[in-house]
């Protein structure tokens, strides 16, 4: 047995059940009926014929108490109950009204309880179908009277009401079924409601709540999911904004103690070696807290908001090359390409930022970036940091862009970054509807590619 | 004390020469405004310092600062109600610090009178360099430059009521014998696209020349500018005639 049809889904099982039901239900409705119409309709026929057997038996006495009348001819005045037949049995010759029945047609048995005086009816199978055979002892004529009638017409009939229940039967069941499919998906409906609002809140429609019911069956459902959004969305806001305020928090004081530092700083040639290395490894320290904490707050912010506040078109052929020589690389790292038009619609400075992350994970863990090429594709600009370092192993390729992730092996102190820059790019991409990733470039080292949609012109 | 009175010109400023700058520090947390203190002495600025906004409000008459840089974050009066008190009287420049990268606050903040802005944590060299382009453009319309065209000035509204007149030589702006109550960093701005008529000058542009901001400075603040500029000197400032946008390419001044 198949899988699927071992485990049944919960609509197949509901149209089974109701199909089943009804079958059951109409197969024993239909039965009853048929049983107690049959012996309804054969009791009434038996009892008519008896009746009229017992009339003709009647008659015959009276015709044969008139002297000198023959059997034969009182035979052919009887006009029998449709198509029954007469058989009159006088001593041991038997007189017919019709040539097709006879002696032979009137078993033993009932002839053994006309012999002991009474009346009898017995119903025989023959070749012809079943028959009724009603015995009458006519005792003053010295005759057994009985009368042959077929039963075939009945059991046609009653054969058609078995069609006919049993077809009712069979569409009873289709209806059972085709209600059964009607209610589960009634049923189901408010299941696949659910399923859907679930499926957009787990990508991140946090606003998505099932619609208010009036169903006393479905208040308590759609009450229970939405407060369980409800608070699912309360503790992610909560947690986003808990990261917030922590950095928050924390920038009163790296402002003073950045400034404070700085003020030293500029005294730095006032103060003993010692004291001067310890100002440098505190600048460094001090500077790198500086950069971890603004990647929170961006990353915090990311979190909090999820679209591009005010979008500008931004050339990232200008702003790449701004962002080299800002930063103060060599501008022929930048590969244009022939298509002038690699215009975004964007946030200029988040974008420099994924960018300026780009070109310093290359000079982490890629000895420097070799080539930065813009270019335009269908539809989307792509920047692509190609670096001539050891690469990225496939399998971390998807998992450095996670959130102080970092490269296998690289030993804590060895490389500055607290893992972010990746994931603010990441994340970057994706608010501006693009995607970032990380493949081979041609020269065997990491290449990164930063794709997002073009804007129209 | 009129606005007028107080108001800064060109030749009140070459006063400065060879004095320190006064700038007044209004930030609530005792360290930051010490630890700042100390690095904008050490680049030679003369520090006033002011604990909370009322204060702020106080010392800004009593210190006379040329310029001051406010801490949105206050305790009881906050950030922007001390710019919008200090800008009832005063055109110094004012730099914003924010612990908030909120775009909302810092839009706020310029809307009110901020003529820049700086997030927390900052280097001292940020500060010192925005202040340094406030500085700097005050120096770039010398006094006597123009000594005949001083008393004329460019007349960039032909209104026979009221004609709007900007006077480079002297720093003012006249609308009829009313003089418009421009802060130094609109007044700069109008000075830039009054400069060439017609031209469409971009916001990238009005940035690099006015708040000497790199290619990833914040256009918003521009627009902030002129946005406040257009209440000033427009006739009317819902339908601007004077300093139109140019859309997609930024702002052009169209003398009438």
């Amino acid at each position: 047995m198949s899988r699927t049809a071992g485990r049944r889904g919960l609509r197949a099982r509901i149209v089974l059940g109701f199909a089943a039901s009804t079958l059951l239900v109409s197969a024993v409705l239909v039965t009853t009926t048929w049983l107690l119409a049959r012996s309804y309709v054969v009791e009434q026929r038996e009892q008519a014929l008896t009746q009229q057997a017992f009339a003709d038996a009647d008659v015959l006495r009276n015709r044969l108490s008139t002297a000198g009348t023959d059997v034969g001819r009182v035979l052919g005045e009887l006009v029998p109950f449709g198509d029954a037949e007469v058989v009159v049995r006088s001593g041991d010759d038997w007189y017919s009204s019709s040539l097709d029945v006879g002696g032979r047609d009137v078993p033993r048995a009932l002839q053994e309880v006309v012999a002991t005086g009474a009346a009898g009816a017995l119903r025989v199978e023959t070749a012809d179908g079943p028959q009724l055979v009603v015995a009458v002892p006519v005792v003053s004529a010295g005759v057994e009277f009985y009368e042959v009638a077929p039963l075939a017409e009945l059991e046609t009939l009653l054969r058609t009401l078995a069609v006919v229940l049993g077809a009712g039967a069979v569409v009873a069941t289709l209806a059972g079924a085709g209600f059964g499919a009607w209610a589960s998906r009634r049923a189901v409906l408010p299941l696949e409601q659910v399923a859907g609002a679930a499926t957009r809140i787990a990508g991140g429609e946090l606003s998505t709540r099932l619609p208010a019911t009036d169903d006393p069956d479905l208040v308590g459902i759609v009450a229970a999911f939405n407060s369980m959004v409800d608070a699912l969305a309360a503790r992610i806001s909560r947690d986003a904004r808990f990261v917030g305020d922590v950095s928050h928090e924390l920038r009163s004081p790296l402002t003073s103690l950045t400034t404070s530092v700085e003020v030293l700083a500029t005294r730095r040639q006032e103060l003993p070696p010692r004291a001067q290395q310890a100002l440098a490894l505190v600048e460094g320290e001090v500077a790198r807290l500086r950069v971890t904490l603004d990647d929170l707050l961006e990353l915090a912010w990311f979190d909090g908001a999820g679209h591009v506040p005010d979008a500008v078109p931004v050339s990232m052929t200008a702003l790449v090359r701004e962002v080299l020589e800002g930063t103060g690389r060599p501008v022929a790292l930048l590969d244009a390409g022939p298509e002038p038009e690699t215009t975004v619609l964007g946030d200029k400075s988040r974008l420099e930022r994924a960018v300026r992350n780009l070109l310093d994970n290359a000079d982490r863990y890629g000895d420097g970036p070799v080539r930065v090429g813009v270019r335009r594709c269908e539809g989307s600009v792509a920047v692509t940091v190609d670096d001539a370092g050891p690469g990225v192993a496939p399998l971390d390729r998807e998992r450095i862009f996670e959130r102080f992730a970092r490269a296998p092996g690289s030993a804590r102190r060895s490389v500055p970054g607290a893992g972010l820059g990746l994931a603010i790019v990441a994340e970057t991409t994706a608010q501006h509807g693009g995607a970032a990733w990380c493949a081979e470039s041609p020269g065997g080292g990491a290449r990164f590619v930063l794709s997002m949609p073009a804007a129209r012109t | 004390m009129t606005a007028a009175g107080a108001r800064w010109t060109a030749a009140r400023w070459w006063q400065h020469v060879g004095v320190s700058l006064r700038i007044l520090i209004v930030e609530d947390d005792d360290s930051i405004r010490t630890a700042l203190r100390w690095a904008l002495e050490d680049e030679g600025y003369d520090v006033a310092e002011a604990a909370s906004g009322e204060e702020a409000v106080r010392m800004v008459g009593i210190a006379a600062p040329d310029m001051m840089i406010v801490d949105l974050m206050l305790g009881s009066m906050d950030g922007f109600t001390v710019i919008r008190e200090v800008r009832r009287a005063h055109d110094l420049p004012v730099v914003v610090v924010s612990a908030r990268a909120d775009t909302q606050d810092i839009v706020a903040a310029l809307e009110v009178g901020a003529d820049d802005y700086v997030t927390k944590p900052f280097q001292i060299k940020e500060i010192t360099a925005r202040l340094r382009a406030l500085r700097r453009r005050t120096g770039a319309a010398p006094a006597g430059h123009q000594p005949d065209g001083a008393q004329a000035g460019i007349v960039l509204d032909h209104d026979p009521e009221a004609p709007l007149v900007l006077r480079e030589a002297s720093g003012t702006v006249h609308r009829g014998n009313q003089q418009v109550p421009l802060t130094l960093t609109e007044y700069r701005v109008l000075c830039e696209l009054a400069a060439a008529p017609g031209r469409v000058f971009s916001r990238q542009a009005l940035l690099e020349r006015v708040w000497e901001h790199g290619f990833f400075g914040d256009e918003r603040i521009v627009d902030v500018h002129v946005r406040r500029l257009r209440t000033k000197v427009e006739r009317d400032a819902s339908a601007p005639r004077l300093v139109v946008t140019v859309r997609g390419l930024g702002y052009r001044l169209d003398p009438q």
